[in-house]
């Protein structure tokens, strides 16, 4: 088959970057047009990665194109292109599709804000960017974009600047994903060195790691600085603190950002430099570790929150963490699975989120209620994503989650129950969630209403999308795994994994249930009998308050300590030696005292010094 | 073209537009500052086309221009077999892939700052006649390529800016240019010094024609390293006894060490940093754009063009010294930058560490570590220029840059809160911007020489994200205080300078192959000799 | 006749005036004193043309000159001395420091 349009992939990313231009050079005089511009930018982007995906169904040979120069470095030439692999061309419609939907909510959800072609043109950038980046045909140029979508990411988390909280969590969300690209960075200088003719391209890396040709060793070292940058992004621990606070941003940005594309920018870089990680089984398991306790970690808290979007932040984290732990697991397919489909449920629970917000102009679930026969489209809606993310049979939810747990159970038992347990928490607390929200009485007494259509519209096509998903990849349908060209994974069907994963959602649900749809069992009978572990859960296990004592105010201590020693003992020694100077200045000047007696003297006694000295050297016969 | 001085033209049509200066009335403050600009456009434009015709493959040096200058004959008694003997100093302009990035620079940066300077409060004909003189002064230092001539120029510099910061300044400007003026006086005095050493050593020379023999001294810099490098009959490297040009390894390493004290003040490497920071606060923000933005550059400038090329084996040796000083500025530098209340400080710290990359890349040794050295320099006179820029504008309109004092400022003036951010990206190393490509370089150099230093200066890379969104965003971010709601956003000759500055740092941030590519004949001919120099060393 | 009796005259002569010009606080004093050390000098001129190893008449024509110089210096001397007394109201060499100044 051809590549007419595989050829043209560098279009996909090019539309958003356009319309972004026209958007910050336009700006205010648009007004209504900069959302239909940004709508139709990202329609062309989402039909030419279809298009390229249907094109790439039938291959299995990538397509590469780098011949842009880019720098030089002495001999040694760096050149830019994209490059269309299976993985690529899925990430490509994943990405474009979720972005149309969120532009087409946004023009509903950020209607009447006076900024709202800004926020159109950030979205822009950020397509751009992420698709840039999923294009990428080398490290740097993927680090390049990588540090862009986390620009933009910055941007709209602080879009509303002029709050104190969004501010803090801009600079958050930056500082933090910051510290996981510098281990990326240097990851990526380390391969410069090592890889064969210094060639970053992704092609080049793969053919030298499963070659063998870098020693282990090394390879151990470039995966797991790698693997921080990804936990950066992703939001895996200890690095995963910026994303609940990222909920500060609009709501359609937590969907598209921080649920379905960038947060999962972190996997997919592990999925594309899986051979490094394959070239090193020490990372892969500090990969898989990382990734389970993360999700077991970000699920137990989001059993306690109650920001509704920070229940659904901590969940993203948690899910992050079950494709995290696949990809450890050498069970690349399912966690890119997982992505797909988690990118069309969680996509789809932000924005029933958002219009629940938009609704009853509060984000705490205590104080909703009852909402389901006022929002039929969105309650129903948001249950398909609820059920979908607790793993029910057949959503999509349940497949993947199945192929994680399954990968799990055939190579680590331990890895298995934490996957497990950690289902049964996103059941409840998903359960939880639904309930408060759309279930009982109203606690307040809003005037709440469905939303329009720009809302329902993408939250009936993603639910739809969070049915089906599932169907490319069960154990009955091996197909993605062979397309994406991951011939180990010959799935069966294990049904004692199915039967447990389906218990703990249905588990999880039915606790969730008890306790908050029929009020049978008390809700605080946690808080009641053990309020120290409840705290514990609430603040997060204060790792917030960890590391503001440890980074924050650590930084701070070091820097006013520079602050001393620069002004005190840097500076301090300049003035030593200027003062020196007057010093001796003053000196002779006591001697300048303008009287012509004391210079006579002066000059007598210098003379009666020479004749000495002189008749000294006479006297000693130096002459 | 071939016959047009363009280096001449360039350098001195600011001195020309300061002469003409003299003769208008200084009331006519309209009149002065037109002529300033086009003074400071014209080279400009120049040093464009000097960009555009500077061929990138071919001998390095182009744009030869020279002149005798200063001859005088030596007492030759007792040498009757000489035909002469003399001492010379040539007026010899040229640029390479070095000094033409930088030249373009200063051309740059100082139109913006002549635009920049329009908003100045009095005496206006002094300040553009010492404005331009300063600007001369910079670009002869990047031309000359004779140690009397740069010397020449760079103490033409200090003389403008002394006023420039002492006169213009803001409250505490005496005792900065006071401050200024000291400490680069001392390192001109050091550096001064190694000249004369190379010029009595390194410089002397004799040609032998057929029945002639000529006995010269020059500070000519190619002649110097033709008889440091290449002619092993050079008087430089005879070992005899009773030689006195012979350059001990103890000689070298003195003039190398005093060269490297010399422009490490100017650079500034740390201990030697603390004068800049006042001139950083106290200088009015358009000269700050110039200080921060070329006249840092020339200590990095003179320090790779006397201190490593002319002595490629100490400097090698030094190289570890050198990262680990690179490595303290970085993360000093950032350090200091975190917790500074006044915005300017934030800026000033912020340069000490965007030095250190310039160091690490240098001390790297290879063709990625000294390219990147370029590239940061190119990079962090635009962007730093552009912060002081818009500190500037800032300044004028709320007349604080104290951190706690500032705030929501992207609501009243967002053209420039949105450039504020745009700078301050750049600064901390987005890629896409400039200030990545000069960090990405010189880390990977230094990551193939010294993996632990540069991991350990890598932190620099996080501690720089803190700094810049502090401070950029506690002045855009954040509720807007009341007096500060009704402040009007750029006016268009402000405007001007920041999109061109802005369009600059994407420019080479998206395409850094502009300067790469004049860049790659120097940078392989510098790394050639620094690997011949560290042959010598195990040999 | 020898020579040393003059030479030493001289040289208490000189003493004397060098600890005036160097101690005493008033002008005029100042002066004399420094007249006594030019005499001394005379002095030295006239005894070394009759008794020195070439002896001749250019020392005591030139210790002629000397007093001539030194007439004209003292009444110079006088002069701005005077005028200062005018302007300061003293003849203190103390107050005299405007050079300092």
């Amino acid at each position: 088959m051809a590549n007419d349009f595989t050829s043209y992939a560098w279009l996909v990313p090019l539309f958003p970057l356009l319309a972004f231009l026209v958007l910050i050079a336009a700006g205010r005089q648009l007004r209504e047009a900069g959302a239909y511009i940004s709508i139709v930018a990202m329609l062309a982007s989402f039909v030419l990665a279809l298009l390229i995906f249907f094109e790439r169904l039938g291959h299995t040979t990538d397509y590469t194109w780098n011949q842009l120069k880019w720098l030089t470095i002495g001999d040694f030439q760096l050149n830019m292109g994209f490059e269309v692999t299976n993985l690529n061309a899925l990430m490509l419609v994943i990405v474009t599709l979720v972005s149309l939907l969120v532009n087409i909510y946004s023009k509903g959800y950020m209607h009447g804000d006076e900024r709202v072609n800004v926020f159109f043109s950030y979205i822009q950038l950020f397509s751009f960017a992420m698709l840039g980046l999923v294009i990428s045909v080398n490290v740097l140029e993927l680090y390049i974009f990588w540090e862009l979508v986390g620009v933009c990411s910055f941007l709209l988390v602080g879009f509303w600047y002029f709050k104190p909280e969004a501010r803090a969590a801009a600079k958050k969300a930056f500082i933090v994903t910051r510290v996981g690209d510098v281990g990326l960075f240097l990851g990526m200088l380390l391969l410069f060195w090592y890889m064969p003719g210094h060639s970053l391209d992704f092609s080049a890396i793969h053919n030298a790691f499963s070659q063998g040709k870098i020693d282990p060793s090394i390879a151990t070292w470039i995966a797991i600085l790698v693997f921080v940058g990804a936990m950066g992004k992703s939001g895996q621990f200890p690095l995963h603190t910026w994303l609940p606070d990222a909920m500060e941003g609009p709501t359609p940005i937590s969907a598209l950002i921080h649920a379905a594309t960038m947060v999962a920018a972190g996997v997919y870089l592990v999925a594309r430099t899986m051979d490094i990680f394959q070239a090193s089984p020490d990372a892969m398991l500090v990969v898989a570790y990382v990734g389970g306790f993360t999700a077991i970690f970000a699920a137990t808290i989001g059993t306690a929150q109650n920001d509704i979007k920070r229940v659904l932040a901590y969940s993203t984290v948690s899910q992050l963490g079950y494709m995290m732990m696949a990809l450890g697991l050498g069970a690349a397919t399912a966690g890119i699975f997982h992505l797909f489909t988690h990118a069309f449920f969680k996509a789809l629970l932000f924005l029933g989120a958002g219009s629940v917000i938009h609704a009853v102009h509060t984000q705490d679930i205590r104080e909703m209620g009852g909402l389901a026969g006022k929002m039929k489209i969105t309650a129903w809606t948001f249950a398909i994503g609820a059920l979908a993310l607790s793993g029910i049979v057949p959503l999509s939810g349940f497949w993947s989650k199945d192929a994680i747990l399954s990968a799990a159970f055939e190579h680590n038992q331990l890895l298995f129950w934490v996957g497990l347990i950690a289902a049964f928490f996103t059941a409840f607390y998903m359960a939880r969630l639904f309930f408060l929200v759309f279930a009982g009485k109203p606690r307040s007494d809003a005037h709440a209403h469905e939303s329009p259509a720009p809302f329902t519209f993408p939250l009936v096509v993603l639910a739809v999308l969070a049915v089906i998903a599932g169907f490319v990849f069960t154990p009955f349908n091996g197909w993605l795994g062979h397309w994406l060209g991951d011939h180990a994974e010959a799935e069966t069907a294990n049904w004692t994994v199915m039967i447990l994963s389906t218990l703990a959602g249905l588990l999880g649900i039915g606790l969730g249930y008890v306790m908050y749809g029929k009020n049978s069992v008390s809700r605080d009978i946690v808080a009641g009998n053990a309020p120290w572990l409840y705290t514990l859960v609430y603040r997060k296990y204060y790792i917030d308050e960890l590391y503001d004592v440890v980074f924050v105010r650590g930084l701070r201590l070091i820097g006013k300590a520079f602050e001393l020693f620069d002004i005190y003992i840097v500076d301090g020694i300049v003035r030593l030696c200027s003062a020196a100077v007057v010093g001796i200045g003053r000196l002779g000047l006591r001697l300048q005292n303008g009287q012509v007696q004391t210079y006579g003297l002066a000059t007598l006694l210098g003379l009666l010094i020479l004749a000495l000295a002189l008749a000294g050297r006479r006297f000693f016969h130096l002459g | 073209m071939d016959k047009l001085p363009l280096l001449t033209l360039i350098a001195f049509t600011p001195l020309l537009g300061a002469l003409v200066l003299l003769f208008v009335p200084k009331q006519q403050g309209r009149l002065i500052k037109t002529i300033a600009l086009i003074a400071t456009l014209i080279p400009l434009v120049l040093a464009a086309a000097l960009y555009a015709a500077y061929q990138a493959s071919g001998d390095p040096v182009q744009f030869k221009e020279m002149y005798s200058w200063i001859k005088i004959p030596l007492n030759k008694e007792g040498l009757e077999q000489i035909t002469s003997f003399f001492f010379e100093f040539k007026y010899n302009l040229a640029v390479d892939g070095l000094s033409l990035p930088l030249v373009f620079l200063t051309a740059l940066v100082s139109a913006m700052a002549a635009l920049a300077s329009f908003h100045i409060k009095k005496r206006w004909k002094t300040f553009y006649i010492c404005f331009l003189l300063l600007e001369t002064g910079m670009f002869g230092v990047f031309m000359a390529q004779d140690l009397f001539l740069f010397f020449l120029f760079f103490e033409i510099t200090l003389v403008p800016m002394f006023f420039l910061v002492g006169i213009w300044g803001y409250l505490d400007r005496e005792k900065a240019a006071n401050k200024f003026l000291i400490y680069n006086g001392i390192g001109s005095a050091i550096m001064l010094i190694a000249f004369l050493i190379i010029v009595a050593t390194v410089g002397f020379t004799m040609t032998q024609t057929n029945n002639e023999v000529i006995l010269s001294y020059s500070g000519d810099i190619h002649q110097i390293a033709h008889n440091l490098f290449q002619d092993p009959n050079a008087f430089v490297n005879q070992a005899k006894p009773n030689n006195p040009f012979f350059m001990s390894d103890t000689m070298k390493w003195t003039v190398f060490l005093m060269l490297l004290v010399a422009f490490g003040i100017k650079l500034p490497i740390f201990p030697f940093h603390t004068w800049m920071l006042r001139v950083h606060t106290e200088a009015p923000p358009s000269i700050v754009m110039i200080h921060s933005g070329i006249l840092l550059k020339m200590g990095a400038y003179g320090l790779i063009r006397f201190g490593v090329l002319f002595f490629p084996a100490q400097a090698k040796e030094a190289a570890l010294l050198l990262g680990i000083l690179g490595v303290i500025n970085i993360l000093y530098g950032a350090a200091l930058a975190v917790v500074q209340r006044e915005f300017k400080l934030v800026l000033a710290y912020s340069s000490i560490s965007h030095m250190g990359v310039v160091l690490l890349g240098l001390a790297a040794f290879n063709t990625s570590g000294l390219q990147g050295a370029v590239f940061q320099l190119v990079s962090h006179g635009l962007i730093s220029a552009l912060l002081f820029l818009l500190v500037g504008s800032i300044y004028e309109r709320t007349e604080t840059t104290e951190l706690g004092a500032l705030g929501g400022l992207a609501k009243s003036i967002p053209f420039m809160s949105g450039i504020l951010l745009i700078a301050g990206m750049a600064s901390l190393g987005l890629p896409g911007l400039s200030g990545f490509i000069g960090e990405f370089l010189a880390f990977v150099g230094m990551f193939g020489t010294y993996k632990a230093v540069a991991a350990v200066g890598a932190l620099g890379i996080i501690l720089a994200a803190v700094y810049v969104l502090r401070g950029v965003l506690s002045i855009t971010f954040g509720p807007i205080a009341a007096q500060y709601a009704g402040i009007r956003d750029a006016r268009l000759v402000e405007a001007i300078p920041m999109i061109t500055l802005v369009a600059f740092i994407l420019l080479l941030g998206i395409y850094p192959s502009v300067l790469s590519e004049p860049l790659q004949q120097t940078i392989s001919g510098m790394d050639q000799l620094l690997h011949s120099a560290a042959g010598h060393i195990g040999g | 006749m020898s020579i040393t009796p003059y030479l030493t005259l001289a040289a208490i002569l000189f003493c004397i005036g060098l600890y005036g010009a160097l101690s005493k606080k008033n002008a005029i004093i100042v002066l004399l004193s420094i007249e006594l050390m030019l005499n001394a000098v005379n002095l030295n001129l006239i005894a070394f043309a009759k008794y020195g190893p070439k002896p001749g008449l250019a020392g005591q024509i030139f210790s002629l000159f000397n007093i001539t110089v030194a007439a004209a210096e003292v009444a110079v001397g006088i002069a701005i001395l005077i005028n200062l007394y005018r302007n300061r109201g003293t003849t203190d060499v103390t107050d005299m420091d405007t050079m300092k100044r």
